[in-house]
């Protein structure tokens, strides 16, 4: 196995140009990633650009001491820093070069103690450090670090690795931390620039850089899923950005802290970083006057850039218009219930109609639903008998391409949705989907709303009574006695897979202790308990 | 001379199959940290997946250097003048740059074509297979590349996953993203669309993936070969095996795994078909 216990600053510099090179071939893709309503829809080429200019900068360094090169490079990238993402890779330089000073060679235990310095220095550039970005994937990467050191290691290669693997999962993490990456289903940018830098720089000192030139960065997936975009978002286009106002300071006596605090309510996405006689800043505003006014009484300004984000935003949507995948048929589903919707959207529904049995939507409701989806052709999922008639009037309603499959229960509705061919129109799907219809049996436990006599059963007010497919089978006092009486007019023996949906009335500990007993009694059942959270049934559980 | 086929790990031919039809594989490299394996060459099936499965490294995989293929062309230069390269999809690995990349390093006398298969496992090594048997006929080059084109558009791969993880932590998992995050346990089913890994439908069990797979196969009204291969599930790819043979003969059915290099993205209790049906039924 190879080991590598110290490099020098002409190793520091090459394994940066390399992993520069690395980033370059995905500096586009890291574009994309770009999420509203951050506007600035180029992260990728920003820290590229940045990554470029402490490389020149790095070849004049004075020596090729690790100290000389590392300063050179951190003096760089705050010269060459461009944009939000630019600017804080710009501060983790500094940090890195910050635990350098002095050091001829960059030891692994060098190397752990610098990465923490970039983490903090990188938190410290903002007055507003905002978790689910760069700051927690350097963050992240620098602990990793840390406890590998800890547990003995001094192999630079090592050392990098775990931190790189710790930046993968921090990334793909970071939609969990900010929601707006959730919402566009991708992961932040300016992580995956940093995570892709580390690997490059990985690969340097495995000695494949030869290799690199045949492959190409991967992209990290979000570890969460991708929900729907409720349809309101996207009408914010009216609200400004103002202008992304950045600049160079040059002259003495700096105080970056103090300068920070006074730009603070001047604008979003502010980072100010530097020394006493070079400062950087970057700072979203409504007002970019006010700003240089007040910074040029302090020093000299350079590489002064003011963009128009509105400009920005609209070549952005332009650029995701390219990007996102063509929805060709669009799925509508009534659901009541948020955990019941979740399942529908997870399983790609489009859209979903609030309702149900008691609370069926109206025709416009549906109408509603089926015009914000981005496709013509949609299929809608009644997913109650009393709604099926609703749906069947948007046909002429709309000019989309309609096709409603019956479904009459919640299971059915789940069925179709899964049986969705990818590959398949909009009709040979509607078909499709209603053949599987036949193919789940629907088990729905409610309570009586009156005392009645029916199929021979005597049911009294509020009692619990199950449904099977929509008739009534079996009443009785106890909730869970009355599931299991109406699952056992099914030849479970034949049967696979046992969804059980609880309900907003029902806890998770019954519905387990349900799951339980259904595995005792037939082991060879795969059961499943999901929080559907829907009104009026305790239970709506799925047999196929 | 007849020309010479060339392709790479992942068209998962068995070292047998490669032997009986004058194959020359070019394998990729598996990576458990810093060990290093040459796909199916250095490291069997088994012990890859028993690793793969028990072992806390996630394995990394890279594609074969430029040198890999050009040391394999200088070799099959010494027999023939023609030599025709299939790779598995350049949208998936950077092999078919690697095989470009070499063509340019070789010193002998020897035309090489190389043919991005826009497929992987056996989608590509069905069509390796019929590639092989049409060079043994003596076709020349030429017609052989626009034999390969065709054959690529005959070539149907589907496959069922029993999970997303091991793709989309390979970065793999292009256009099948859509269904990771399911609130329900879901088996996918996954075919290789214009390159990229692209969904076809999601299921609830691994039997109703088995029934999938034998519906798949007998949609087609002619089928030349056939394929079935598996990661973990060797009874259930005999037992499919056995399904198709009382319909198809025996002869014209592959039977392979998976291998290391694909199973890394593939994961344990992965199935797969694929069907080549027959020239001009389409």
């Amino acid at each position: 196995m190879k080991q590598v216990n110290s490099i020098t600053g002409q190793d520091f510099r090459e394994m940066f140009a390399c992993a520069t090179a690395w980033l370059e071939k995905s500096a586009s893709d890291i574009d994309a990633l770009n999420v509203f309503p951050v506007p600035d829809g180029d992260t990728g080429t920003n820290m590229l650009l940045t990554m470029r200019s402490s490389i020149e900068e790095a070849y004049r360094a004075p020596d090729n001491s690790a100290s000389a090169v590392a300063q050179a490079f951190a003096k760089g990238a705050l010269m060459g820093a461009r944009g939000n993402s630019g600017v804080i890779l710009s501060q983790i330089w500094r940090g890195l070069s910050k635990t350098m000073a002095d050091k001829k060679l960059l030891t692994g235990p060098d190397l752990v103690d610098a990465l923490e310095e970039a983490a903090d220095m990188a938190y410290k550039g903002l007055s507003n450090p905002v978790e689910g970005t760069i700051l927690t994937v350097i963050k992240d990467a620098s602990l990793a670090a840390r406890n590998q050191a800890v547990n003995g290691d001094t192999d630079l290669i090592s050392i990098i690795e775990v931190a790189v693997n710790a930046a993968n999962q921090s990334v793909a993490n970071t939609p969990a931390l900010l929601p707006v990456l959730k919402e566009a289903g991708v992961v932040d940018a300016g992580g995956q620039g940093l995570y892709t830098i580390l690997e490059g720089a990985l690969q340097y000192l495995r000695g494949q850089a030869e290799q690199m030139q045949f492959r190409k960065p991967q992209m990290i997936a979000s570890s969460i899923p991708l929900v729907a975009r409720p349809p309101q978002m996207i009408a914010a286009d009216e609200v400004p950005f103002g202008y992304c106002t950045e600049f160079m300071l040059k002259g003495e006596g700096f105080k970056p802290d103090k300068i920070r605090n006074r730009l603070d309510k001047k604008g979003e996405s502010l980072i100010v970083v530097g020394d006493d006689s070079t400062v950087r800043i970057h700072i979203h505003t409504l007002d970019p006057g006010n700003v240089i006014h007040y910074a040029a009484s302090l020093g000299t300004m350079h590489q002064v850039s003011i963009r128009n984000m509105d400009e920005q935003h609209r070549d952005f949507l332009e650029m995701q218009k390219d990007k996102a995948p063509a929805v060709d048929i669009a799925t509508v589903a009534v659901v009541a219930g948020d955990g019941l919707s979740e399942v529908f959207t997870s399983l790609g529904a489009s859209a979903i109609v609030p309702g149900g049995q008691t609370m069926n939507p109206s025709t416009k409701d549906i109408l509603q639903a089926v015009e914000s989806v981005a496709s013509d052709n949609v299929i809608i999922l009644p997913n109650n008998k009393n709604v099926i008639l609703a749906a069947q009037q948007i046909k002429d309603l709309t000019s989309k391409n309609i096709q409603i499959v019956p479904t009459q229960t919640i299971p059915q509705g789940v069925s179709a949705l899964l049986s969705f061919d990818y590959e398949a129109d909009l009709k040979i799907n509607a078909k499709i989907m209603e053949q599987t219809i036949s193919s789940v049996k629907s088990i729905e436990i409610t309570r009586a709303v009156r005392s009645t006599e029916l199929k021979g059963l005597k049911i009294k007010r509020k009692q619990a009574i199950g449904l099977l497919d929509g008739d009534l089978v079996v009443a009785g006092d106890n909730t869970t006695d009355v599931l299991h009486e109406t699952l056992s007019k099914l030849d479970l023996d034949n049967m696979e897979i046992v969804t059980i949906y609880y309900g907003a009335d029902t806890s998770r500990d019954e519905a387990e202790q349900v799951s339980s007993t259904i595995r005792q009694q037939y082991p060879q059942l795969q059961v499943e308990v999901v929080r559907g959270n829907q009104p009026h049934y305790e239970y709506i559980v799925s047999v196929e | 001379m007849t020309v010479k086929v060339v392709t790479d790990s992942l068209s998962d031919i068995t070292s047998d199959m490669a032997e009986e039809l004058g194959i020359t594989i070019v394998p990729l490299t598996v990576f458990f940290g810093h060990e290093a394996f040459l796909d199916r060459v250095t490291i069997t099936t088994d012990d890859f997946y028993r690793r793969l499965i028990h072992g806390d490294i996630w394995p990394t995989t890279t594609q074969p250097p430029p040198k890999d293929f050009a040391d394999v062309y200088e070799k099959l230069a010494e027999e023939t003048d023609e030599i025709l390269v299939i790779t598995l999809s350049s949208k998936l690995s950077g092999t078919y740059q690697s095989a470009i990349g070499a063509k340019g390093m070789i010193k002998k006398e020897c035309r090489v074509e190389v043919i991005d298969s826009l497929t992987a496992a056996m989608g590509l090594g069905l069509v390796a297979i019929a590639t092989a048997r049409e060079a043994q006929k003596g076709s020349g080059l030429d017609d052989m590349v626009k034999f390969v084109h065709r054959a690529t558009e005959r070539s149907h791969f589907v496959a069922y996953f029993d999970t997303l993880k091991y793709l989309a932590k390979g970065g793999r998992i292009g256009k099948a993203q859509g269904l990771l995050g399911s609130m329900l346990s879901i088996k996918p089913m996954l075919t290789i669309k214009e390159g990229e890994m692209s969904p076809v439908t999601r299921l609830r069990s691994q039997a109703a993936g088995m029934d999938y797979l034998y519906n798949f196969v007998t949609g087609f009204p002619n089928i030349e070969l056939l394929a079935v291969e598996h990661t973990t599930l060797p009874d259930e790819a005999d037992k499919l095996v056995e399904r198709l043979s009382k319909s198809y003969p025996g002869e014209i059915i592959y039977r392979s795994t998976v291998s290391p290099v694909l199973g890394t993205y593939a994961g344990p209790n992965a199935i797969a078909v694929t069907v080549l049906e027959a020239e001009g039924s389409t």
